[in-house]
């Protein structure tokens, strides 16, 4: 990857425009060969109100490659690592299945993968990142509702997002300083 | 295309780029100068209609990610949850892998696995059996859409059938017919630049159609637009619209027909335009005079004061106020009348042709390859559409009026069916007299991908080729940003499979019509690519998938010298042609028949996950929705004591089915739906089969009295907790 | 927390490691304190000394069992991430571990240790040497005591701070739980001793009970008080922890928390040993030990201090911020 310790890596999300069509889930489960019944990323639907007064939302979710990641903090071997983009991965050879990370994760956002045996997540696919793509969910979305890009680059479109719209992030009295980004 | 780019494209498009409205696509100019990252194969999906462009991945000879292509306008650079799970069904272990010969009953499963020889020579004996005691007419050949479908017709047009039936009648036949009676075309509307948008029952946001979905959402969301959405179910596409009404089902043209009342009694209606290009809009003006907003609110269920405020709010965006045509019109008996009330309320707002109206197509050029052609069929067809249907298409026939007739034996017995990528088991209304339809065959074959129901009662299983292991024909998908597309092979076949042209071909041999089919598929699309508008077309085509425009171009039309194709050249609002042929020259409404107490209306619809009754088994999509349920309004489940979850029974006059209940406010209480696509037969669709219930048992045979399209929203339903 | 990723695996293996740090602590402490010259209580500490290893090197190895890669559980000592409380962790219970069974070795009389070196095959090079190592226990005994002081309170604590560090999660998230598992540990300890001086069919004198018990009844109460405050505190605080206190107050663990833990596993046996020491309380007379009491009352403790792991690890992980 390029070395750019400046460089930081956020997902702003668009989450009105979300049909919840899941091409975004399917899209990473072929990107990252995630088995079955287990899910790196995922879409919070809530569904209210009486007929014909209803209404229904979709929140989009995945890692949040949080600022100060609690998954990292307590991973006794250093196997959950955060790159100097920001980017939060597991790194397979050194991880025990101790499922630590798991249980200290606010957002539920890691699982067991059964087919390697070790703990799986959103990478935000470092390894399309590092290629210059987007990540494959981003780059499938049919409403782009996904925008990722660094943060500290003025000329990434994340950067103009925050600045000209309102946003929030999810569950921030955790600390862990979330980096995906819903616009309001 | 090198999608390395987009990170700094993305930078480059600033806030735009999280705008559909903005086709990366745009900067491709840069493109040339980078290195490419990993590039995919062009090629073009196959999983609904849209045919959205892909880049395909390939590792070791294995397609491992399918990534969208953004130079295709048209897919506006996105991949759907199916686009993206097709990789399944290449690697799906229940796949067809080789020719199939029927060696039990029909429907029992027993098959011999045989070579494709033994397959060609038995069905061609078959075939030729059949013509011998009933003549070629003898003979059904029905198809859906599809690059390779033109070697399925011409197979059975050069055998000699008039009976080429493909699904219009069960998809768009209503809306096509009655745009194309009064524009003489079927256009587009401009959903990335219109400012008012109404659908009736389109459910963009679940119901995916490229690029109407993406700009939609980006109308609505960022551009503003007002977006008001009629239907009896809280879609998705409810969900983000400024205003939905569950209106009355069946009740949507009063609705329209209001709007127009209000629009021409107040003036709102655009003069200029109705004068120069309109035949008829003094009798329409007449003719709605009755259809008062009041008038409608009793039929609709709508307010009078609503429907009036959106009809003028709708006149005063003027050019830029669409109501969208809506594509599955196979619902009521009057849909023909109802699009053509659609049409006509279009039509007098004037935005014909302009910037966020209703654009006529264009079309990408592309050459023809020219094949030997062959006598016109001496018999007349079976469903005698010329005589029934005159207006409607004759080439593609009427679905359910012929299966009445071939179960009559009427006017001559047709005795064999040939079936290409269709699976009229479940996407035909009335699985039992289907099922009966092909009992009474002497012969069925079917090309399929997959063990389909429809093939689990065949005699003959044809396995073709995965579209990722096949080149198929260029195909010219007509639109505001109109593509011409290629789809080319991805990787090896990796069973004994064909592509359809191959097959044709294996069939022709022993038929005696090799003749008809002498070309390659290569040969074939290089007389397709000559006339593409670019530089030597086919190496183009090979490394970029598509030929594109992404400019749209509006007003061509708008001009002195323009003729529409219509009988009077004009824009058909009264329609000669309709009242010769016995039909109202106008649209007249009949309010429809309600369901008597303790029935329910059954509509249909789709879910973003599935493509019709297919592809609900694969597993990345299937783990999304593993069983259809039967939604039923809160209220009304109470009533009967029926808790979600609670198994029912389901009936009508054509069947019964059994499935769980689903109590949701999120449908009107005198209207039950399912899910299409469950309660398959086939156990080679391990995951459907027998799970859930199929639609198509439940829904009864009625079509629409001018276009012959199949009403499927007329079959009143008795629901029972077991 | 949908499924939780943390099961019975995770509440033996906190339990088991506090009970050996518990014991290990009262044993140690019966080393250290002396009456003219002699360990005061020198059964409790014979009998803790050989007790403490076993539960916790238990814990340790099914723990390692349930890893997802369990032969790459070395790589939980190829670093050290003091960040980390179960990196921590992990060097502490192998530390105490190998503490607490030198202590037993030192605790074997001559003869056992020979016995136990019988055993070894002849031909082993050092068999030899071991049999004829003698060294002056007395002084080792107490050494070793006072290093396995801090381990035993490390290990004890560490097995909340496992949990309370963890900030998803409000149930865990409070200083309170590591004070709170730390003393269940030690009562769960001394009870273990209780029933193993109960049991033991040589001599027992009153002293050592009186001992034993008026450790446990301070244990207890201290474990008390801390849970008061942690439910108090926690209907004071945020949301989030309310929600997540919700779980034991008129939720899904209620029952474990006070039908198994709080009255029976806490407030039961403190009131049978208080109605044993009545007699001291009162000045007239002394404890006297029904035998059957003693050991409900033990088992009672032992009983609550495994639920209170199981309500904590599960209710937890069902805890989290909206
Ligand atoms: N109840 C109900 N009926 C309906 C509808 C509804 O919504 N509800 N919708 C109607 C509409 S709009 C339409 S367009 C029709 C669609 O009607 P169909 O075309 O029959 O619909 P599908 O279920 O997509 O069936 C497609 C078949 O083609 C196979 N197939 C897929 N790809 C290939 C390929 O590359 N080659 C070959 N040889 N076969 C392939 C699939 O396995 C499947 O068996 O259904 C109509 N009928
Ligand atoms: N994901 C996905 N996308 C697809 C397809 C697919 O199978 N899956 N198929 C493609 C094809 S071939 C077609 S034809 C199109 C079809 O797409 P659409 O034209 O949108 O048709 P349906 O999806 O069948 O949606 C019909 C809607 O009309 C509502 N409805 C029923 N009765 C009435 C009524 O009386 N009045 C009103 N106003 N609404 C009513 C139903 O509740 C349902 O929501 O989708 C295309 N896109
Ligand atoms: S792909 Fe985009 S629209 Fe579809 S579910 Fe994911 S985020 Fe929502
Ligand atoms: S979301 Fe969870 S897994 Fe992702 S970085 Fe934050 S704490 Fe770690
Ligand atoms: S499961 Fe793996 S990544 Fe997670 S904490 Fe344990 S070792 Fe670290
Ligand atoms: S960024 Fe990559 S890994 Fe993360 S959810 Fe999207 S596709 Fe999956
Ligand atoms: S909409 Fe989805 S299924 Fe249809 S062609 Fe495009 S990607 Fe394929
Ligand atoms: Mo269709």
């Amino acid at each position: 990857m390029s070395k750019t310790a400046s460089r930081r890596y956020v997902m702003v999300l668009d989450s009105r425009k979300c049909i919840d069509c899941k091409a975004c889930v399917v899209a990473c489960k072929a990107e990252n060969d995630v088995p079955l019944g287990r899910f790196r990323n995922w879409i919070n639907a809530e569904r209210s109100g009486f007929y014909p007064r209803l209404r229904a939302s979709f929140d989009p979710e995945q890692c949040h490659h949080c600022e100060n990641p609690s998954c990292v903090r307590v991973c006794p071997t250093g196997a959950s690592f955060q790159r100097e983009d920001g980017i939060v991965e597991v790194r397979e050879a050194d991880c025990i299945g101790c499922k630590y990370c798991m249980v200290a994760c606010p957002y539920n956002a890691r699982f067991f993968n059964e087919e390697t045996q070790v703990v799986d997540k959103c990478t935000f696919c470092a390894h399309r990142v590092d290629r210059g793509e987007l990540p494959a969910c981003v780059e499938t979305c049919p409403s782009r509702v996904r925008t990722f890009g660094d943060i500290t680059d003025p000329k990434s479109p994340v950067h103009a997002l925050l600045e000209g719209r309102r946003y929030r992030v999810l569950k921030p009295q955790t600390g862990n300083g979330p980096q995906l980004y819903y616009l309001l | 295309m090198d999608r390395r780019l987009f990170l700094q494209m993305v930078g480059a498009g600033g806030l735009a780029a999280t705008s559909v409205a903005c086709p990366r696509f745009l900067s491709k100019g840069k493109a040339k100068a980078e290195p490419a990252a990993p590039m995919g194969i062009p090629t073009s999906c196959e999983l609904c209609p849209n045919k959205c462009s892909v880049l395909a991945m390939v590792e070791k000879g294995r397609v491992h990610k399918l990534n969208p292509n953004p130079e295709n306008p048209k897919s506006r650079g996105m991949l759907c949850a199916r686009g993206n799970a097709a990789i399944q069904q290449v690697y799906d272990p229940d796949r067809l892998k080789q020719p199939l010969i029927r060696v039990g009953e029909r429907g029992e499963g027993k098959w011999k696995p045989v070579s494709w020889d033994e397959a060609f020579d038995f069905a061609a004996s078959k075939l030729k059996a059949v013509k011998e005691k009933h003549g070629p007419e003898g003979t059904l050949w029905s198809s859906t859409e599809g690059f390779q479908e033109v070697f399925f017709k011409n197979l059975g047009m050069s055998f000699g059938s008039p009976n080429i039936l493909r699904h219009p009648s069960l998809c768009l036949a209503s809306v096509n017919l009655a745009y194309s009676m009064t524009f003489g075309t079927v256009p587009s509307f401009d959903l990335q630049n219109a400012k008012y948008v109404i659908m009736a029952g389109a459910n963009r946001f679940e119901s995916i159609i490229t690029p109407d979905t993406m700009d939609l959402i980006g109308g609505v969301m960022e551009r503003k637009a007002k977006f008001v959405y009629l239907d009896p179910r809280f879609t998705v596409t409810a969900s983000k619209a400024d205003e939905w009404y569950p209106i009355r089902p069946g009740s949507d043209m009063a609705f329209i027909l209001a709007m127009i009342q209000v629009i021409i009694s107040e003036d709102r209606y655009d003069k200029v335009f109705v004068d120069q290009w309109t035949l008829g809009f003094d009798k329409l003006a007449e003719h709605v005079k009755p259809y008062t907003p009041e008038w409608a609110e009793a039929e609709t269920g709508i307010p009078a004061r609503e429907i009036r405020r959106i009809a003028r709010e709708f006149a005063d965006a003027g050019h830029r106020a669409v109501f969208y045509a809506g594509r599955r019109s196979s619902w009521y008996q009057n849909d023909f009348q109802m699009r053509r009330a659609q049409a006509i309320l279009n039509t007098i707002v004037g935005n014909w042709d302009r910037e966020g109206g209703m654009v006529p197509n264009r079309r990408v050029a592309k050459g023809e390859f020219m094949f030997l052609p062959w006598d016109d069929p001496k018999a007349s067809r079976v469903d005698e559409v010329e005589k029934a249907f005159p207006l409607t298409s004759a080439k593609d026939g009427v679905y359910l009026p012929l299966r009445e007739n071939v179960l009559k034996g009427r006017p001559y017995p047709v005795k064999a069916w040939m079936i290409y990528k269709q699976d009229p088991l479940h996407s035909v209304p009335d699985q039992g007299k289907t099922l009966k339809m092909m009992q009474g065959m002497d012969f069925i074959g079917v090309v399929d991908i997959a063990m389909s129901d429809t093939a689990w009662y065949a005699d003959v299983v044809f396995p073709e080729s995965h579209y990722l292991e096949r080149t198929d024909p260029i195909e010219v998908m007509p639109g505001i940003w109109p593509a011409a597309v290629l789809r080319q092979q991805v990787v090896k076949p990796i069973h004994d499979t064909k592509p359809m042209l191959e097959i044709a071909q294996g069939l022709a041999k022993r038929l005696g019509l090799s003749d008809y089919f002498d070309y390659t598929i290569d040969q074939w699309i290089e007389a397709e690519a000559k006339e593409l508008p670019v530089e030597n077309g086919l190496e183009y085509m090979k490394k970029h998938g598509v030929v594109a425009f992404s400019e749209p171009k509006y007003g061509t039309t708008r001009n002195a010298v323009y003729r529409f194709v219509t009988k009077s050249g004009k824009i058909e609002i009264f329609s000669e042609r309709l009242a010769e042929a016995g039909h109202d020259p106008l649209p007249a409404y009949a309010s429809p028949v309600q369901p008597p107490q303790g029935r329910y209306r059954m509509i249909l619809g789709r879910k973003a996950t599935m493509t019709h009754a297919a592809l609900a088994n694969l597993p990345w999509l299937h783990e999304h929705t593993p069983e259809n349920d039967l939604w039923i309004n809160t209220d009304e489940a109470a009533r009967m004591g029926i808790r979600t979850g609670d198994l029912v029974e389901v009936s009508s006059t054509a069947g019964t089915v059994r499935l769980k209940a689903r109590a949701t406010e999120e449908i009107r209480p005198d209207c039950v739906f399912m899910l299409h696509g469950f309660g398959k037969k086939s156990p080679w669709l391990r995951s459907v089969h027998n799970v859930g219930a199929a639609d198509a048992v439940l829904l009864e045979t009625a079509w629409d009295k001018v276009s012959g399209n199949a009403a499927m929203h007329e079959t009143f339903v008795k629901v029972v907790k077991v | 927390m949908h499924e939780p990723v943390w099961e019975f695996l995770i509440v033996n293996y906190l339990f088991l490691g506090g009970l050996s740090a518990g014991i290990f602590f009262v044993s140690a402490l019966c080393t250290w304190l002396q009456t003219d010259g002699q360990a005061s209580y020198p059964r409790i500490a014979r009998a803790g000394a050989l007790m403490a290893p076993w539960p916790v090197a238990l814990g340790s190895f099914l723990l390692i069992f349930d890893l997802g890669k369990w032969w790459r559980f070395w790589k939980l000592f190829a670093t050290f991430r003091w960040e980390s409380p179960m990196s921590i962790g992990s060097w502490l219970l192998m530390i105490f571990t190998g503490l607490t069974l030198v202590n037993a070795y030192a605790w074997l009389t001559e003869e056992e240790r020979n016995r136990l070196f019988a055993k070894l095959p002849a031909k082993l090079p050092f068999r030899q040497k071991l049999m004829d190592f003698h060294p002056e226990l007395a002084a080792w005994k107490r050494n070793l005591a006072m290093i396995g002081f801090p381990f035993a309170v490390g290990v004890g604590i560490y097995t909340g701070v496992l949990l309370g560090a963890v900030q998803a999660r409000p149930f865990w998230n409070t200083n309170l739980v590591a004070q709170l598992f730390l003393f269940s540990a030690l009562s769960s300890g001394t009870a273990a001793l209780i029933l193993a001086r109960v049991l033991d069919k040589g001599e027992k004198d009153l002293a050592e009970f009186r001992f034993l018990y008026t450790l446990d009844i301070c244990l207890i109460l201290l474990e008390f008080f801390i849970v008061l405050p942690y439910l108090i505190h926690g209907q004071l605080s945020v949301l989030a922890v309310r929600e997540a206190l919700g779980l034991v107050l008129g939720g899904r663990y209620t029952f474990a928390f006070w039908g198994l833990f709080l009255v029976p596993g806490l407030l039961a046996p403190l009131a049978i040993e208080l109605w044993e020491f009545r007699p001291v309380l009162s000045g007239k007379g002394t404890l006297h030990i029904t035998r059957n009491l003693a050991l409900t009352a033990a088992g009672l403790v032992i009983f609550g201090g495994y639920v209170l792991r199981y309500v904590f690890v599960f209710a937890g992980q069902a805890s989290g911020f909206k």
